[in-house]
């Protein structure tokens, strides 16, 4: 299954395409889809470049990134793993 | 310090306008992210894997304290409170919205910075030695040649559309701390025989995919030739460099190439035509640059500081901080003291609003309202009266910014990696933490004595691992992190391209494998002799044994 993610125009962070292929700000939130639905939505954000900067595809398995690119979609996701981000994130 | 005249600002100012009108557009949708992107670059703009990314010009890394001050202003506002120095002593924000960078740049402008030829195929912010006017075996304070090839570089139209990006390092002293020879052009000042400034030139240096150390393409060229020299280099590159393929764009591919011998007659060629142009440095135009970096009102003080030497008896925790961040000064009485960014787990060259904003109070009030940033990721006070020195170590501790690691085995070099990097293979930040924590002692860490260690998230080197004595290099192995390790690199007069050592490691392997090769090192030293001294005497092979000991015994 797949996922279709971008940035957002305004600030840069990561988007999911959601219900109604709005864009949201969690994975959790993100819609699961199959090949080809995963084609047709990303065909849809792709046309809408005021809100989805480079969107792309990923696999996931149980929404969990599982593709190559797993570590590298599980940061996006989560934010970095380390360091001042988390620390003012807490705060 | 170089204040702007009113081309500078003249200058900056129009290209805020310009972007703020491209950021404008794009918020709007008119323009596309294709179309935008090579203006944003044009801007020092990124966009990463969480947010955009914006890099801050830090000429030669030189600062005043209403700069740094206004460098955490602008963290607090636009941020989430911290910035990050890099390898070229730029800094760089890592969450600013697209629609706010025109504030953030107007900002900037205010205090004369900008974060112009910060990215892109341009001639890119000019580095130096940390310790510039500060040094005691310099020849000549290399400031005001970085001030003059700024302003040469700047927006130069032949120079705006190159092969590749450009990076240029000068030194001022035979000890080279700018690693100029791992640059695409490295400028060491020297004496000519008749006494006056000239310039030991390098070219062809560089890391990434196909790490190059430089060559010497001229030992001498008079000063007032320089841009006529540089010039000509770029021309040649410009004209002869490849543009087919991005990976084999860069000087040094060219010099490798066609050979130094060849590499040089193409440029004398241009040069013997661009030397009797309108290219010679006026004697008056560099005495008005050198004036703004002229020695600060130094007081007249004996060699010795009764105060300091009070300190250095009373307090060991002081006495290790003088030991390994107090550097030797040009002035009596005066020393240079360097600010760890690398505090013991942290990430290395992030600094929060609130240290930078004490940072700039302590340069105001202890150095000649003067900063420096250095490409150690660190900074420097550069003037610091020896009197001052322990009054100055107390509030660098109360804002956490007074580890005393300065050189090392935990001032680690490190870029952001795949934490931020959106080019990254791998993260740096954590395995630089874990090998910290690992090496936490400081005890342990004096007895090793230098010793520098430079990871990369990827192959494009920004942390410098081809040159770092232990270099670590993340790969991706079928979805997985692994570090390829090298030992014996140098990024100095010494310059050398560390030694592959074999497989690479999972992350959690490299910080007890870099611990057992600095055991080894301590085994096998003879007395006195450095971590990259010993690499050089016995070669890599006890080192590779003790990086793959215990993996090679699982494994039997």
């Amino acid at each position: 299954m797949k996922i279709v993610t971008a940035n957002r125009l305004s600030d840069g962070r990561v988007i999911y395409a959601g219900v109604d292929n709005q864009p949201v700000d969690s994975i959790e939130q993100a819609s699961v889809l199959d090949d080809t639905a995963a084609e047709i939505v990303l065909a849809e954000v792709a046309g809408r470049p005021d809100v989805f900067v480079n969107p792309y595809l990923f696999e996931v398995s149980d929404r969990t990134p599982s593709g190559r690119d797993r570590l590298k979609e599980r940061i996006r996701s989560a934010g970095p793993t380390v360091g001042n981000s988390l620390l003012w994130e807490k705060a | 310090m170089y204040r702007y005249d009113e081309f500078d600002h003249a200058l900056v100012r129009e290209r805020v306008e310009e972007f703020s009108d491209q950021v404008a557009r794009r918020a709007s949708g008119a323009l596309t992210e294709d179309e935008f992107k090579p203006l944003r670059l044009m801007n020092g703009v990124y966009l990463q894997l969480h947010a955009y990314m914006l890099r801050v010009a830090v000429p030669y890394g030189t600062m005043s304290s209403r700069q740094m001050r206004k460098l955490g202003h602008i963290a607090r506002t636009y941020d989430k409170g911290y910035g990050h120095f890099t390898t070229r002593t730029n800094i760089q924000y890592n969450w600013p919205a697209l629609t706010d960078l025109p504030a953030i740049l107007r900002d900037l402008a205010e205090v004369e910075m900008h974060a112009i030829q910060t990215s892109g195929n341009c001639i890119r912010n000019t580095t130096t030695d940390v310790f510039a006017g500060a040094a005691d075996d310099e020849i000549e304070d290399p400031r005001p040649w970085c001030e003059i090839i700024r302003q040469w570089s700047t927006i130069h139209p032949e120079f705006s559309f190159l092969p590749r990006k450009f990076k240029i390092a000068v030194v001022g002293a035979e000890k080279d701390r700018a690693a100029i020879r791992t640059h695409d052009v490295g400028l060491q000042i020297v004496r000519a025989a008749d006494g006056g400034t000239a310039f030991r030139v390098f070219v062809g240096g560089g890391q990434g995919r196909l790490p190059h150390i430089a060559q010497e393409i001229a030992a001498a060229v008079p000063a007032a030739d320089l841009l006529a020299y540089l010039t000509a280099i770029l021309r040649a590159w410009n004209l002869l460099g490849r543009r087919d393929n991005i990976h084999k764009a860069r000087i040094k591919i060219l010099v490798a190439s066609i050979g130094i011998d060849a590499f040089r007659e193409e440029v004398d060629r241009h040069y013997a035509t661009l030397r009797r142009e309108d290219l010679k440095i006026p004697a008056d135009e560099l005495v008005r640059i050198q004036a703004y970096f002229a020695p600060p009102p130094f007081e007249d003080l004996p060699k010795a500081s009764a105060p300091f030497d009070r300190a250095l008896l009373a307090d060991p925790d002081f006495a290790r901080f003088a030991r390994n961040n107090v550097r030797r000064h040009r002035q009596a009485g005066y020393a240079s003291v360097v600010i760890s960014l690398k505090p013991i787990g942290g990430v290395p060259g992030d600094i929060t609003a609130d240290q930078m904003d004490v940072a700039a109070d302590l340069a105001e009030r202890y150095s000649f309202d003067e900063i420096r940033a250095a490409y150690e990721q660190n900074l420097v006070l550069p003037h610091v009266k020896l009197d001052d020195v322990p009054a100055l170590w107390r509030a660098l501790h109360e804002a956490g910014l007074a580890t005393a690691n300065a050189d090392l085995v935990t001032d680690v070099i490190a870029c952001p990696g795949l934490d931020y990097c959106s080019l990254a293979n791998a993260r740096s930040i954590p395995v630089a933490q874990a090998l910290s924590t690992r090496l936490a002692d400081l005890d342990y860490q004096e007895k090793l004595g230098p010793v520098r260690i430079n990871m990369s998230g990827c192959i494009n080197a920004c942390g410098h691992h081809h040159v770092g004595h232990i270099g670590v290099l993340g790969v991706d192995r079928k979805g997985e992190e692994y570090y390829q390790i090298t030992v014996g690199g140098s990024p100095d007069e010494q310059a050398a391209l560390g030694d592959i050592v074999g497989k690479s490691l999972p992350s959690e392997e490299v910080a007890p494998a870099i611990q057992r090769t600095l055991d080894r090192y301590l085994e096998i030293r003879t007395d006195g002799e450095r971590f990259i001294d010993t690499v050089r005497r016995v070669g890599p092979d006890p080192f590779r044994d003790a990086i793959y000991e215990t993996l090679d015994a699982a494994n039997a």
